[in-house]
């Protein structure tokens, strides 16, 4: 309504006698329907918009941080059955109505053109009219969320926790002019725990409750990290019912399944089932040793070493051991973990979970959306439906270097040489939520097809490798797989590599029966 | 800056019946260029591939003015129809397997396929929406495979039914969603069909799911091969021998059970109970024999309630 009123203000207001404006020529109300009919010195604009998205950060300007969102928005928000323009926005007036999914009446903003690429500037006195509710509610970065969505958050965030651990550490520029000193550690509250950065000095110990307000979320490699900057604001916090520092420190400790590439300050209690020593000469010619093993917990399983000497009792394997303070690195998808000292490990008598696991036979069944969108993983087995057959499965031929599948006789690092003959099949697993890029080699290949080697490389001889893609598509397609192996997840998906893949059999009628009482349907 | 180039993660194969699909009248598709579009279903799925099977109902040859070959196709499951092509656009094998599958299909031979295909979405000038399919990879299946579809794809539906339900408790927001137990892959494409979809009716695609069943449980040979070859009008005839008595139970727990306050309408009725193999005249008749004799009554034109 307000608006309304203004609007009939300023439209009896002759243009001139907008005075405060500097350079503002002022130009008469421009209203459009479609973003398309704008053009780039169009400014003082007025236009129905859906707002699809809305992010805000704290941007200087001239000296003082201000609260700048940005976006974008869209034409025609009332009309599904026409193509709407999309353009980016910036709000530069700090308007808290501007909410995603929300239709509202922008005016008085303007187009600015940038390389080419058109947008639009909400100003300070621009004015906007809420037509109709956006369904996602505007987050207000300072208000205070928790660690776990902390973790799955990015740009500027407010949350309160206790500081768990807190280190001072150096980073030493890479152009070599000098080191900046910060304090890395990691803060908890119930939901989980994160880690840190600081690049300011932080007054406070470990144990210490703290708000931490428009902090930056970070990813080190694949680990979010809460980074402590200049406009950030650390602050004490009272909440008597906030957990304590034990009970925290004890819900804290990670599984292998939760280790994340870069991930640091790591607790975790595994087992150890391998230790073995391993000398190598470095660039400086100087003789190392590395030691390296293998872990497991009930969640998984990954690797781990060592560049000092830790007391290992190898006759006594396998050995529970707790690890403080570790860090970890990936290699091919499985995490490994540096120790760095002796003092990170202590022995525990028993493990936690109760009895030792048997290592040789330890496969956790994971489902298919987890190992899709989590982290790479070793020793885990699912399920899921074909729903694709790569026509590149079959006879293969690998360079006998490096094991690359040639194309054409040729290795993309060795060129031309004699390849070693191989089979794999590749599919795509997929269970409606989920799906991975499924390796089967050799042997697995063989196990789910049930036949042997010779009489496989006969057949694919004798009706080609169209005919073998074709049957195997016929015989697979939309077929339930149980597949055990391990997983390499990156931002292009993830890759199951089976040592054995079974069909899952399944009768129709019994599990027909059994949706029915499981859904109460008669 | 807004638009990420790097390639998208493949999108997951929904199990989906042909008519959740069909009549779905809403796209989404992210602001980049190279960003996957979704046909946002009524109960809030969002397909961009879907895994299909059925009866190949119709496959015909057309010729594209650019001069190619353009195969349009029908796949009927246990809910109606998936509307399918396969162009220039379409793998080798695709095409291939299609071109075979022509001939068998005019000999009327009666063809099972699975496919997993990508969703497609048009809008007329006019305002109305067509939703199809373009297949990725197809093969012929048996009926036992069939029938395993079947009753993934009911999960997955039941599923996605028991989803809405949960989020239609809610205000429509996805955090409320979330926090009142609606599942995170639903969550997104729920509320974009709660702003968009008014009243959707469940019990149709619950209607469908019951008609799988039986069809998996081999209690009910509609969509067998055989039988489907003729007219749809054309009943079955042994149904015809049924006593009246069994229709009279069939519609009696039908209405118990699916009666929410105003009654059951005819259409419901009449589909309910013929999916479970009775004849759709029959099933009328009865209709009107329970009126008169006072076993149920009608609150308003064509809705039925036990009396």
């Amino acid at each position: 309504m307000r608006s309304v009123i203004r609007r009939f203000q300023s439209e009896k207001d002759p243009p001139a006698s907008s005075s405060s404006g500097t350079s503002s020529n002022q130009s008469p109300t421009r209203k459009v329907s479609r973003l398309s009919e704008l053009a780039a010195d169009d400014r003082n604009i007025e236009i129905e918009v859906r707002i699809v998205s809305h992010n805000s950060r704290v941007q200087q300007v001239r000296g003082e941080d201000r609260d700048i969102a940005f976006g974008l928005l869209e034409d025609q928000p009332w009309d599904d059955s026409t193509e709407s323009t999309r353009w980016e926005y910036k709000d530069w007036g700090g308007k808290n109505n501007l909410a995603p999914g929300s239709i509202v009446r922008v005016e008085g903003v303007s187009v600015n053109e940038y390389q080419g690429r058109m947008s639009l500037n909400i100003n300070q006195n621009s004015r906007i009219v809420v037509l109709q509710e956006g369904t996602q509610p505007i987050v207000d970065i300072t208000e205070p969320i928790t660690v776990a969505q902390a973790l799955e958050s990015d740009g500027t965030i407010t949350v309160v926790g206790r500081i768990l651990t807190r280190r001072g550490d150096q980073i030493h520029r890479k152009d070599g002019s000098g080191s900046i000193d910060v304090v890395r550690g990691r803060i908890a509250d119930d939901s989980g725990t994160i880690g840190f950065i600081s690049w300011e000095s932080l007054d406070f110990d470990e144990g210490a409750l703290v708000k931490i307000e428009r902090a930056q979320i970070r990813r080190f490699k694949d680990t979010p990290e809460i980074n402590i900057g200049r406009f950030t604001k650390v602050e004490a916090y009272h909440d008597a019912a906030f957990a304590d520092l034990d009970s925290l420190k004890a819900g804290s400790r990670a599984r292998i399944s939760d280790l994340r590439d870069g991930s640091r300050d790591v607790d975790l209690v595994v087992q150890l089932e391998s230790w073995t020593k391993r000398s190598f000469t470095n660039d400086q010619g100087e003789e190392k040793n590395v030691w390296s093993g293998e872990l497991l917990d009930p969640s998984g399983r990954c690797r781990m070493s060592a560049w000092e000497e830790i007391p290992i009792d190898e006759s006594k394997l396998p050995l529970t051991i707790q690890l403080r303070g570790v860090r970890v690195r990936t290699w091919q998808g499985i995490p490994d973990i540096t120790v760095d000292s002796a003092s990170q490990m202590t022995m525990l008598d028993s493990p936690p979970w109760g009895e030792v696991i048997d290592g040789d036979d330890h496969v956790v069944e994971v489902e298919l959306p987890e190992l899709s969108s989590g982290s790479s993983r070793v020793g885990i087995k699912t399920s899921g439906s074909v729903v694709g057959i790569r026509s590149d499965s079959g006879l293969i031929s690998r360079c006998p270097e490096c094991r690359r599948v040639l194309r054409d006789g040729h290795c993309s690092m060795h060129d031309a040489v004699e390849g070693v003959e191989d089979i794999r099949l590749r599919m795509v697993l997929d269970d409606g939520i989920g799906n991975l890029s499924l390796i089967l080699n050799k042997d697995a290949s063989l196990g789910l097809l049930d036949l042997d080697e010779s009489t496989l490389k006969n057949r694919i001889n004798t009706e080609g490798s169209k005919t073998f893609i074709d049957g195997l598509r016929s015989s697979l397609l939309g077929v339930g797989l149980e597949v055990k192996g391990r997983t390499i997840v990156d931002e292009q998906g993830g890759m199951l590599i089976a040592d054995s893949a079974s069909i899952v059999e399944m009768d129709s009628a019994l599990a027909a029966a059994e949706v029915r009482s499981q859904w109460g349907i008669e | 800056m807004f638009s990420p180039t790097r390639r998208a993660k493949r999108q997951s194969a929904l199990r989906m019946f042909a008519s959740e699909f069909g009549e779905s009248t809403l796209y989404d598709r992210g602001p980049g260029e190279y960003d996957p579009g979704f046909v946002i279903s009524k109960l809030g799925a969002r397909a961009n591939r879907l895994l299909v099977a059925g009866l190949l109902d119709r496959l015909e040859e057309r010729e594209t003015s650019s001069g190619g070959k353009l195969w349009q196709g029908q796949l009927r499951d246990a809910s109606g129809l998936h509307f399918f092509s396969v162009g220039d656009f379409a793998s080798d094998e695709v095409r291939e397997f299609i071109s075979d599958l022509e001939v068998r299909h005019r000999d009327g031979e009666p063809i099972l396929l699975m496919m997993s295909a990508k969703a497609r979405w048009f809008q007329n000038d006019e305002g109305s929406v067509y939703t199809s399919i373009r297949p990725e990879e197809i093969c012929e299946i048996n009926r036992a495979r069939y029938g395993n579809w079947l009753v993934e794809t009911c999960k997955s539906t039941l599923r996605r039914i028991d989803a809405l339900n949960t989020a239609s408790s809610s205000d429509g927001s996805r955090s409320e969603m979330s926090t009142i137990g609606v599942p995170a892959d639903l969550l997104e494409g729920l509320v974009m069909s709660m702003n968009h979809y008014q009243d959707v009716d469940v019990e149709v695609y619950r209607l469908h799911v019951m008609r799988a069943l039986d069809i998996a449980e081999g209690r009910n040979e509609v969509q067998t091969p055989k039988i489907v070859e003729k007219d749809a009008t054309i009943v079955e005839t042994e149904s015809k021998s049924e006593t009246s008595d069994g229709i009279r139970d069939v519609i009696t727990s039908l209405i118990s059970r699916m009666d929410q306050g105003d009654g059951v309408d005819f259409d419901t009725l009449v589909t309910n109970a013929s999916a479970r193999g009775h004849d759709r005249v029959i099933i009328e008749e009865e209709l009107d024999n329970m009126s008169d004799s006072g076993l149920i009554h009608e609150p308003r034109f064509g809705w039925f309630k036990l009396s």
